[in-house]
């Protein structure tokens, strides 16, 4: 993913260079005033992803350092292209979140476009804001994909990835793209096949990995899925590939500790024992109140018979 | 009882009948009740701004609300003492401090669930615990004890009252129209038959009998809401029949320090005699010592071991922070009772009660030991908090609340006297015609 | 298009992204944490081209770029994310007390800026050891000290093991903070100070626990919220130095954001253990021993406030 960060004009790009300076210079003042030169770079940054099913989408981000970290910027407004800056090529207006990213597809307007080339620019223009410069940036990539193999000669599993790259006519292979080849976890965690976090693909296109995860726990019926993915590659940007496999062991998910009765469950599941000793204990002494008060109503019927016959 | 058998039964019933407040009454009640106002407005200050006005923090999350509960329902006990087990016993010296003995434990407990609602962050939400009450939380069996424990009191001053009331309201000029109106609403009924006397003795009995077992579950219950912690200091399997026993110390102490004050000012000596303060006094000698060897053996055998984690805590309390405070309440509390009331002169009113307040008083701070060191030593060690949290010394909110709870409870005790007679007079009057039969 | 692709925009109805082919083997799969799962369908169907310029229709929702779970019900998060067991694991050997995560995970609950849901302890265990930063919270015990001492059901167990609060609930009695060995859990004594950006999830769970409700005790909750999201907890995600190690014990797998291990393994090979077994707590949170440490311990003290630089000191 190749990214390149214009400034709109020359007088921008001047500030570009001064700002470390300024605000080195001023850097007492620069909270009590915000002056138009002391404007924060923003950092705009187009990525494009694509997965299993070929869905792909782009995503925005837009951070800027404030404070000295890199902080998300919302409701900054990205004008997106394909290949050149035209009316009939925008793939749309976004509006960043409060993460400070925004997700693009492509319009099915750009068909003809798309199918045109094997490479292609992704140009981003953000809007100036109050408090940021109009900022462009470009993301270019070339069309590829990633299928997976599974072998299994019944002593050792495999699994092999193959990377291709679509250059106008034919899907080609592509060695050395770096790769990882994992099941999916929990939170996005990708646990390798193997013993290494990462592949790299030979001269034909194909990495291939030893699957040495055995007895790992999948769903009820022992499937896992296998994951291979690119990140983050120069030319592909983000791809994955997954594959379900029926290599793992189903899982046997013993969750009976939770509607057992116990000291520590909630209220409608306390432990029996306590149950009957409490309400024992309860009903054993407020009975003993109740006839108490009906004593005391006895007393008083007892009272109220004498009055009348006196 | 040598002393009342030359008074005639009419110059009992005038010298028992409920007094109007003298000077000293009145002076006594306006301060209470500024005492409880003030604590009233500091209670206003935590509704409205929470409980940050306290200076309970994350680690002490447990002040002297906490410690001043486990006070009051200490205190408490003694109704169970005094009036039942004496009863059950047989001990007829006991009859005049009955009264006295159960109007504190009421009052107490009053207090002590009151203070409980003040220890919560959020006091709206207390019908929870009876919308969504889990029974497996020591704080419910907490909840259920005390309720329980107060209407068994409750029925424990109101049954042996019965026939007072009805003395009281053969004094319609002397008590005036509003409280003869409350006398006949609570015991016109009463006339005093065989049939009455005879229902209404079988239930004092069945009371006296229910209310030890009660009496005995509500201070181990309250024990229990340290004891099943992890904590150091509270981890102990001791902590029941320690506190049980600190509880009827402290009581029989706030008895005797009622004695000598009704017997002053409502000029009751010739009822309650030397003989009383003497026997009380012998009391509190063997509820010391029995107190004292539950100390011992809570502080002994941990002492002895010395565990990282009950070693921080120990040193605190015998040469630490808290040592000066420690040692106050076991000299104070425990060896000057033993000592001094070993001596009969030391049984004498005025020594019994200013060592009955040092008992109080001391009784007091040990549970608020009981309370506060512990939190102070956590198995984590105590970081990345304010350099605040590290201390705990109450706001001025905390201590005008604790305070305004305990002049609260001396306040239902000096309206009770005021209303009805604190020593019982039908009893003493059957008590004398029995003797005079002998 | 539309006739061709009838399996294919079932299939997407799901929300799985997976190839027809593995679709029609096994539709059954499900992984919840895919990003693209925890999505619920809008039924709004969007046009859009594939990689090959294939046109394509999915879910509207996948237009977003964070897929937003608006906040369970209570009663959901009393009962918990099915099927999953949740888990911890913190490499004190990568620690420096750079309390990244301490401070993210104070910023997105909220926390009052005295208090921390997450502290890292400056620990030496006995005369002539060797010090090193212990981060602790909530261990979501299996055998919850706190939860039994709750008298109105508050603080609960979930079947995915998290023990969380509800804060609507908590009548504030402080019970389980005398009750936890741990010292996790914090009273909120007055309202938060925290000021808000106006983005904040405005709908109370205890699951995301925001806002801080005052007269309340609350306490890390392995942020739920995030799972529900497949995203990991903000303290695992703040730590550079990867730390923290999260995942499901189900799936015998732990995950750091970039490094992800067998957990089963991990603890084997690494020795772990848990903080103070002895009491019976069993907790979910493990540790692996500071060994072959990536910084020594002075690195850390930077870091310190002074009243702790003085505590340590001694």
């Amino acid at each position: 993913m190749k990214q390149k960060n214009y400034k709109a004009n020359l007088f921008a790009t001047i500030l570009f260079f001064t700002i470390p300076i300024v605000s080195f210079c001023q850097s007492d003042s620069t909270t009590t005033e915000k002056t138009e030169e002391e404007k924060p770079t923003l950092s705009l940054n187009v990525s494009y992803h694509a997965n299993t099913n070929n869905s792909m989408y782009l995503l925005v981000d837009t951070k800027a350092k404030i404070d000295g970290k890199f902080t998300p910027i919302k409701a900054i407004k990205v004008n997106l292209y394909l290949d050149e800056n035209t009316d009939s090529t925008i793939i749309g207006k976004f509006i960043t979140d409060k993460n400070g990213q925004a997700k693009a597809i492509l319009p099915i307007s750009l068909q003809h476009k798309w199918k045109s080339k094997a490479t292609h620019t992704f140009l981003a223009i953000s809007e100036a804001t109050k408090n940021f410069e109009e900022t462009t940036t470009e993301t270019i990539i070339t069309k590829s994909k990633i299928e997976i193999d599974t072998t299994n000669d019944g002593e050792t599993k495999t699994v092999t990835a193959k990377v291709l790259t679509f250059n106008g006519t034919n899907w080609v292979a592509k060695p050395e793209v770096e790769l990882k080849i994992g099941i999916v976890r929990a939170g996005g965690g990708i646990l390798s096949v193997g013993e290494e976090e990462t592949f790299t693909t030979d001269e034909t296109g194909v990495a291939t990995a030893t699957f040495n995860k055995d007895s790992l726990p999948g769903d009820a019926k022992g499937y896992l899925t296998l994951i291979a993915k690119i990140d983050q590659h120069d030319e592909i940007g983000n791809i994955t590939q997954e594959k379900i496999i029926p290599w793992g062991k189903p899982s046997k998910i013993d969750n009976s500790f939770f509607d057992k009765r116990s000291l520590w469950s909630t209220r409608f599941r306390t432990p029996i024992w306590l149950l009957f000793m409490a309400y024992s204990i309860i009903i054993g002494v407020w009975g003993t109140i109740i006839y108490l008060i009906m004593q005391i109503i006895k007393i008083k019927k007892l009272g109220k018979i004498n009055t009348n016959t006196f | 009882m040598e002393k009342l058998s030359s008074l005639t039964p009419e110059q009992i019933t005038q010298d028992l009948l409920p007094k109007k407040f003298g000077k000293w009454g009145k002076i006594w009640t306006a301060i209470l009740i500024a005492i409880c106002l003030i604590g009233a407005y500091a209670y206003y200050r935590q509704i409205r701004y929470g409980l940050v006005v306290t200076n309970m923090r994350d680690y002490v999350s447990w002040g002297i609300y906490i410690s001043n509960f486990v006070f009051f329902v200490a205190i408490s006990l003694v109704g169970s003492l005094i009036t039942a087990i004496f009863r059950l016993a047989n001990i007829e010296w006991a009859t005049p401090l009955t009264r006295i003995a159960e109007i504190i434990a009421v009052s107490a407990i009053v207090f002590a669930s009151l203070i409980i609602i003040v220890d919560m962050g959020r006091p709206e939400r207390f019908m929870y615990l009876f919308l969504y009450g889990r029974i497996q939380s020591p704080i419910m069996w907490d909840v259920i004890v005390i309720m329980t424990y107060f209407c068994i009191s409750l029925l424990l001053l109101y049954m042996p009252l019965l026939p007072d009331l009805k003395i009281l309201l053969k004094f319609k000029e002397k008590s005036g129209n509003a409280l003869h109106k409350l006398y006949r609403f609570q015991g016109s009924f009463w006339q005093g038959t065989k049939a009455q006397f005879k229902i209404s003795e079988k239930a004092i009995t069945i009371l006296c009998v229910a209310i030890i077992p009660v009496a005995f579950s509500i201070h181990t219950v309250t024990s229990w809401l340290f004891a099943t912690t992890y904590r150091p200091g509270w981890d102990s399997t001791n902590f029941g029949a320690y506190f049980i026993s600190g509880a009827f110390l402290v009581g029989a102490g706030g008895v005797v320090v009622a004695m000598y004050i009704f017997r002053k000012f409502y000029h009751l000596e010739k009822y309650i005699t030397e003989l009383h303060f003497d026997k009380m006094g012998k009391l509190l000698v063997m509820l010391s010592l029995l107190y004292l060897y539950f100390n011992i053996n809570e502080f002994m055998t941990p002492a002895f071991k010395m565990k990282k984690s009950e070693a921080g805590h120990l040193n605190e309390l015998f040469s630490g922070t808290y040592a000066p405070m420690f040692w106050f309440a076991i000299i104070g509390g425990l060896i000057v009772p033993i000592i001094g009331l070993l001596f009969k002169k030391g049984r004498k009113p005025l020594p019994m009660f200013v060592i009955a307040i040092l008992v109080v008083v001391c009784a007091w701070f040990k549970r608020y030991l009981i309370v506060t060191p512990t939190l102070l030593h956590p198995f984590m060690p105590m970081q990345e908090v304010p350099a605040s949290y590290h201390h705990y010394f109450p706001s001025w909110e905390e201590w005008a609340i604790a305070m305004g709870s305990l002049a609260g409870a001396l306040l239902i005790i000096t309206f009770f006297a005021r209303i009805y007679p604190i020593i019982p007079i039908q009893e003493t009057l059957t008590e004398k015609n029995e003797a005079e039969k002998l | 298009m539309e006739n061709k692709d009838t399996s294919r925009r079932d299939f997407l109805l799901t929300g799985i992204l997976a190839t027809t082919a593995i679709v029609a083997g096994c539709s059954d799969k499900k992984n919840p944490f895919t990003p693209e799962d925890t999505v619920t369908p809008s039924g709004k169907k969007v046009k859009l081209l594939s990689v090959d310029g294939e046109i394509i229709e999915v879910d509207e929702a996948f237009l977003k770029p964070v897929p937003h779970v608006p906040p369970v019900s209570i009663d959901e998060s009393r009962r918990g994310i099915a099927g999953k067991k949740f888990v911890m694991v913190i490499d004190l050997a990568k620690c420096k007390n750079l309390k990244k995560c301490q401070s993210a995970c104070n910023h997105m609950h909220q926390v009052h800026s005295s208090q921390n849901w997450l502290k890292v302890y400056a620990m030496e265990d006995a005369d002539h050891t060797a010090p090193y930063w212990q981060p602790t919270q909530c261990m979501h015990c299996d055998e919850p000290p706190c939860v039994k001492v709750c008298p109105v059901d508050a603080t609960f167990k979930r079947e995915d093991g998290i023990v969380l609060i509800d804060n609507e609930r908590c009548i504030g009695c402080r019970f389980c903070m005398a009750a936890c060995p741990y010292s996790s859990r914090v009273f909120n004594w007055e309202p938060s100070d925290y000021k808000p950006t106006g983005d904040e999830e405005k709908i109370y769970s205890p699951e995301n626990s925001i806002p801080q409700k005052v007269g309340t005790v609350s306490k890390c909750d392995f942020c739920p919220d995030r799972h529900r999201e497949g995203k990991l907890p903000y303290c695992v995600e703040a730590c550079p130095n990867g730390v923290f190690y999260f995942g499901d014990i189900n799936e015998d797998t732990v995950t750091n954001g970039s490094e992800t291990f067998r957990f089963s393994e991990l603890i084997k090979d690494k020795a772990g253990y848990k903080l103070m077994e002895d009491l019976g707590t069993k907790p979910s949170v493990y540790y692996l021993p500071p060994v072959n440490r990536s910084f020594p311990f002075e690195n850390g003290l930077e870091n310190e406030n002074e009243t702790d630089k003085k505590l340590i000191a001694k």
